[in-house]
């Protein structure tokens, strides 16, 4: 198959995936407990109020046509409104998506970098100090449960040593644009990237390590050792290249839970992100804001992993698409 | 010379006030909307308490004995039978553009909560009409007296049922819609200047406020989720005021209270912290069985374990800052592990094998203070035999399953004030917070006569009545007066849970009455 040809058959794969992403959640938000008309109208509110929620809501339709209603509306192109704020729920995740990117893109790349690096410098002297310090440090890490280990941050950082914010992602008296406002921002993303980046980490060293070892010891990487090139070339013109293909495989599927995978850090650092507002609207069963991010996120996860698979297609000639 | 340092001291002390910035607030979450009448929203509570005001309104001066006290009323009658309310309004109080605000706008903001069946419709119990006769008179006419019109009126204010101004809003269907949903004009302390989504709503002091002019410049209401996290920023400095909602665990109070930085404020309330039954379930709708409960409870010891003997132990049906209306005659048992043995016996549930008499659940809401009492009462229940277990919900789940009577026991805030008529929707049949499936056609008839006279000594009987007909029939038992405890910052003055800010603060979100320290 032709490179566009593939791209378009795996983008229509797309639409029965969200289908069912659909099907299978809204089915599952029904069946959670709490009703929606109490987070609405307050808990003492009068019965013929939370009837008139739940009619103007359309929650007193059963559940199949709630969901036939949904799909509808969804294959119009519309999400619907948040129970909770009422702003449509594509401008509301739209309006959230930048400061979880900006969070997580950055603190995976630095995981990325910084963690292939370590992992592969840890490959290059197997069983050496820094090998085994390495390794137990990133699986020392990566176990670390990643509010435990902001609020640690938190509690040296922000509190002990007072260098730098504790929450949110601007000073809220502080500058609105120019250099002053970047580095404001800069300076309250330091502990939550730190804390993501942390986590991710551990993941990548554990992978180049043992990636880079396992190609080092390739038969063809032995006969360019007889041939007799250096060592700095061989292990960057042929080993690492075949190394870090599974490093791809790990970052394209990071990459698209990326809207997803910082709930906690989000929720811990009080970052105005997607994260956050989704754990919001599921204390508020807010079943449109719920499903609308759902769908997004799995749309991400499918065209990141199409991508992944893009690359691969470029790093490796022997994959066929 | 003299002269030259005073005059720096005064410069530095006005320079000093002036950086002042605005009063930072944490809140559990952020506002759904800027409009507070149509629906309940924990997180617009506090910035719309601020920017709107209100007929009447209360703060937790109610522990201190104050029902309501008027916002924009500056007094109030009511006619002979209780049927008439007559408010007279503050003159020369405007919106915050500059517009009077009068009668009319009171009557239109009624009108329209009655119309939409709006929350608060319910604490407007019999009022079936809204005059206003001239700009600065406001009457409420009832179909029936009800002596606890202006109280309730006043609790429900803490949430809903703010005035809107008639100018900007008499063109759209309804308070959910139209421009100024999330831009509020209104009448308090504070004017609205931006919501952040996602960061913060800031609002700056309004000059023209008909109380005078806040002492701080401004409020801004930043969403903080975690308990921890707004421990870090309050130690860090970056805040003044750490809200009871992400109290320390009480175990750190007496460290707490030697810190001369810090203010430990502990504020009384007319809630309690009690244990419902559920009354259509074997065995609790076995009088001897909750018999036996309320004599397996040690309320010192959960006191002592949860809450550092700091929460004070309630044995009446009602709360001490209700002090008048106290049935001191009548008590719930106190513990006596060998009594509750011996009634589970008599009731006929012996200990089996296993050692377990029988198996139950206790579920609560998800308040620290009742996961403290539920974690010691199911270690409380299981040394006289039964085998309880703790189930943990979110508050939605916890309130559905209250609501369906899915529940065995479980934790409970009661309310007894702002008026002892509190009692009718928590244990008259079919009472909007009777969740126990009680029904007593005595106290069914009580609740409803309280409500309706006007006589003071009357109701006095009436509510002593009641509180008998509760303590013997069990349905709920009573462990602890509800406190709450926040920490600020020292020198800070007049927040709404200090006493310097009561009956001053315009709700228990209001923070018109707060004075930084002196400089």
């Amino acid at each position: 198959m032709r490179l566009p040809q593939y791209t378009l058959f795996r983008l229509l794969q797309l639409i029965p995936l969200v289908l069912v992403v659909i099907v299978i959640n809204f089915v599952l938000i029904q069946l959670a407990p709490g009703d929606v008309a109490i987070t609405l109208a307050g808990e003492d509110a009068d019965p013929q109020y939370m009837e008139h929620i739940r009619r103007q809501y359309g929650l007193d339709s059963p559940v199949p046509v709630q969901l036939l209603r949904y799909l509808g509306q969804v294959i119009r192109g519309d999400l619907g409104a948040s129970f909770r704020s009422r702003e449509p729920v594509l401008h509301e995740l739209m309006s959230r998506i930048p400061a979880t990117l900006l969070l997580v893109v950055t603190s995976l790349i630095i995981a990325v970098f910084v963690g292939t690096w370590l992992g592969t410098l840890a490959a290059r002297r197997p069983g050496s100090f820094f090998d085994i310090a390495a390794n137990t440090v990133s699986i020392a890490l990566y176990s670390v449960p990643l509010f435990w280990l902001g609020l640690m941050l938190i509690l040296v950082f922000g509190v002990k040593l007072g260098w730098l914010p504790i929450s949110g992602m601007r000073k809220i008296a502080g500058p609105r644009e120019g250099i002053g406002y970047y580095l404001d921002v800069l300076k309250h993303m330091v502990l939550p990237v730190l804390t993501l980046s942390v986590a991710y980490m551990g993941q990548y060293v554990r992978l180049a390590r043992s990636s880079v070892e396992s190609v080092m010891n390739e038969d063809y990487i032995t006969t360019v050792r007889a041939v007799g090139f250096p060592k700095r070339i061989i292990f960057m013109r042929y080993a690492l290249r075949n190394a870090l293909l599974p490093v791809v495989t790990v970052f394209g599927l990071q990459i698209g839970l990326a809207l997803t995978g910082a709930v906690l850090t989000e929720t811990v650092f009080t970052w105005p992100g997607l994260g956050r507002l989704v754990y919001e609207g599921i204390l508020a069963r807010d079943t449109p804001l719920i499903m609308g991010s759902y769908i997004l996120m799995s749309v991400c996860v499918a065209i990141a992993s199409l991508l992944t698979d893009l690359c691969y297609a470029l790093l490796d000639p022997r994959v066929k698409l | 010379m003299k002269r030259i340092v005073g005059l720096t001291m005064v410069l530095a002390a006005a320079l000093a006030f002036a950086q002042q910035g605005p009063l930072v607030v944490i809140q559990g979450a952020e506002p759904r909307t800027l409009s507070p009448d149509f629906a309940a929203d924990t997180g617009g509570y506090g910035p719309t308490s601020n920017v709107y005001c209100h007929l009447v309104t209360m703060d937790w001066g109610v522990a201190a004995g104050t029902g309501a006290y008027g916002d924009l009323a500056r007094s109030w009658e009511v006619n002979e039978d209780g049927t008439v309310y007559t408010f007279h309004l503050y003159e020369g109080v405007t919106w915050h553009d500059g517009m009077p605000v009068t009668a009319a706008d009171v009557k239109f903001t009624f009108d329209t909560i009655i119309e939409k069946n709006y929350p608060y419709a319910a604490y407007l119990d019999g009022v079936v009409e809204v005059q206003a006769p001239d700009d600065y008179t406001v009457v409420l006419v009832l179909d029936q007296p009800n002596a606890s019109l202006v109280p309730m009126m006043a609790q429900g204010s803490v949430w809903t049922g703010k005035i809107y101004p008639k100018h900007l809003w008499e063109d759209q269907d309804g308070f959910d819609s139209g421009p100024y949903v999330n831009d509020p004009v209104g009448c308090g302390p504070f004017e609205f200047v931006e919501w952040v989504r996602g960061s913060h709503v800031e609002l700056k002091a309004y000059e023209n406020y008909h109380r005078g002019a806040p002492a701080i410049p401004g409020l801004i209401f930043r969403a903080v989720t975690d308990a921890n996290v707004a421990r870090a920023e309050f130690d860090a400095g970056n805040i003044v005021f750490l809200p009871y909602d992400y109290a320390p665990p009480y175990a750190e109070a007496p460290l707490l209270e030697r810190d001369p930085s810090i203010q430990v404020v502990h504020t009384p309330s007319h809630y309690s912290r009690d244990i419902q039954f559920n009354l259509r379930r074997e065995p609790l709708n076995d009088i001897r069985v909750r018999q036996a409960i309320a004599y397996a409870i040690d309320r010192e010891a959960i006191s002592r374990l949860g809450f550092s003997g700091y929460w004070e132990p309630a044995y009446h049906a009602n709360v001490n800052s209700q002090e008048p209306w106290i049935n001191r005659n009548v008590s719930f048992p106190s513990f006596d592990a060998a009594k509750a043995n011996q009634l589970l016996d008599e009731a006929g549930y012996p200990r089996g094998a296993d050692g377990w008499r029988f198996s139950l659940s206790v579920t609560g809401p998800t308040y620290s203070d009742c996961r403290a009492i539920v974690e010691v009462l199911v270690q409380q229940l299981r040394a006289v035999g039964i085998n309880a277990v703790w189930d943990q919900y979110d508050q939605a789940t916890w309130f559905t399953n209250m609501q369906q009577g899915n529940f065995d026991i479980s934790c409970y805030f009661t309310r007894y004030g702002p008026d002892p008529s509190a009692y009718d929707e928590h244990f008259s049949t079919g009472g909007p917070r009777n969740f126990m499936g009680y029904s007593n056609p005595e106290l069914d008839q009580l609740a409803e006569l309280g409500k309706r006279t006007t006589n003071e000594e009357e109701r006095k009987r009436i509510y002593d009545r009641i509180q008998e007909i509760l303590v013997e029939d069990l349905p709920y038992i009573n462990l602890f007066n509800e406190e709450k405890m926040s920490l600020i910052r020292a020198g800070w003055q007049g927040f709404n849970i200090q006493e310097t800010g009561y009956n001053k603060s315009m709700t228990w979100f209001g923070f018109y009455a707060v004075e930084p320290p002196s400089q």
